[in-house]
């Protein structure tokens, strides 16, 4: 019995050091010969893209970031307020802003990953580590992608506070009685 | 009598103290110093305030470009709600939410390694 509960043990062991060095090695396997002297001969040009990417989408994160910020608390949080302060049911609104507000919050963490993944990209030197410069890559494209899903959902969500005012309206004119 | 070794002893570890309370007062503002210089910059790195920081090496070339008009129109927490005045908020609300969707942030796939010149020639044949 001890012994069998060993060799599941070993089994299990075995089977995630097997994974995880399966895993390490698809990047390696992914990256031809062709691509790593490649990425070694044009380290500088995509090192240099590289840093403009960084700085445009820095750029970017403030510029976007602001309006998608102003937006919830200027616009969305103020009209509920107002709502709230009239004694008028904005449990809708509230409830979209919400959502807003925690898409607003994963928009923030997913570009904080993204950045920081971009910079230790760049800081590795692509002349000399080309798998873990190519591994590093992935990794910030996939999480590049992340942010962007992050801006449709923002986008989304502005569309449906928009709908939960209409239907706030279609409300507000059946009990006042206005046209 | 017999309690003078004692003061005396005491009377030898006060005068070290004083005798060096200024370099002390100086090594001790330098500790207090570094440790809150290293939460303030904890703090930067983790709350994600270097991230909208331009102002710092290889951002130069962005950083005038930062959009400093506040482009959306706040809207008052207080005042009546009427038609009037939700049709008022919903033009503001339209308005902004033109400008926030008329840009497709983060689109593309720039860090294709296709993109960035050093992609597999045998996909690119495909």
């Amino acid at each position: 019995m001890n012994t069998r509960v060993r060799l599941v043990a070993f089994a299990l062991i075995a089977a995630s050091l097997l994974s995880v060095f399966a895993l390490k090695n698809t990047y390696a396997e992914d990256l031809s010969a062709d691509q790593v002297s490649r990425i070694s001969a044009n380290c500088l040009s995509i090192k240099g893209s590289l840093n403009q990417l960084h700085a445009s989408d820095a750029l970017l994160r403030v510029n976007r970031g602001q309006i998608y910020e102003s937006m919830g608390s200027k616009l969305m949080g103020n009209f509920n307020a107002r709502l709230g302060n009239n004694g008028l049911d904005n449990k809708g609104l509230v409830v979209v802003s919400d959502e807003y507000q925690t898409a607003l919050a994963t928009f923030r963490n997913d570009y904080q990953a993204y950045e920081k993944q971009l910079s230790t990209t760049i800081k590795i030197d692509c002349s000399k580590d080309q798998v873990g410069f190519h591994t590093a890559l992935l990794d910030a494209r996939t999480k590049r992608t992340t942010v962007h899903d992050d801006i449709l959902h923002l986008n989304q969500y502005i569309d449906d506070y928009r709908s939960a005012v209409n239907d706030f309206m279609l409300n507000f004119d059946r009990v006042t009685g206005s046209n | 009598m017999d309690d003078e070794p004692t003061v005396l002893t005491q009377g030898e570890q006060l005068s070290f103290w004083i005798e060096h309370r200024f370099l002390l007062l100086i090594i001790g503002t330098l500790v207090v110093a570094t440790i809150l210089v290293s939460i303030s910059i904890v703090i930067y790195n983790v709350s994600g305030s270097a991230q909208l920081d331009l102002s710092r090496p290889g951002y130069q070339s962005v950083s005038n470009k930062v959009d400093r008009t506040d482009p959306v129109t706040d809207y008052s927490a207080f005042g009546p709600v009427n038609k009037g005045t939700v049709n008022d908020f919903t033009t503001i609300y339209d308005q902004q939410a033109d400008k926030a969707k008329g840009v497709d942030a983060f689109n593309g796939d720039p860090l294709n390694p296709e993109v960035l010149e050093f992609g597999d020639p045998t996909t690119f044949a495909q």
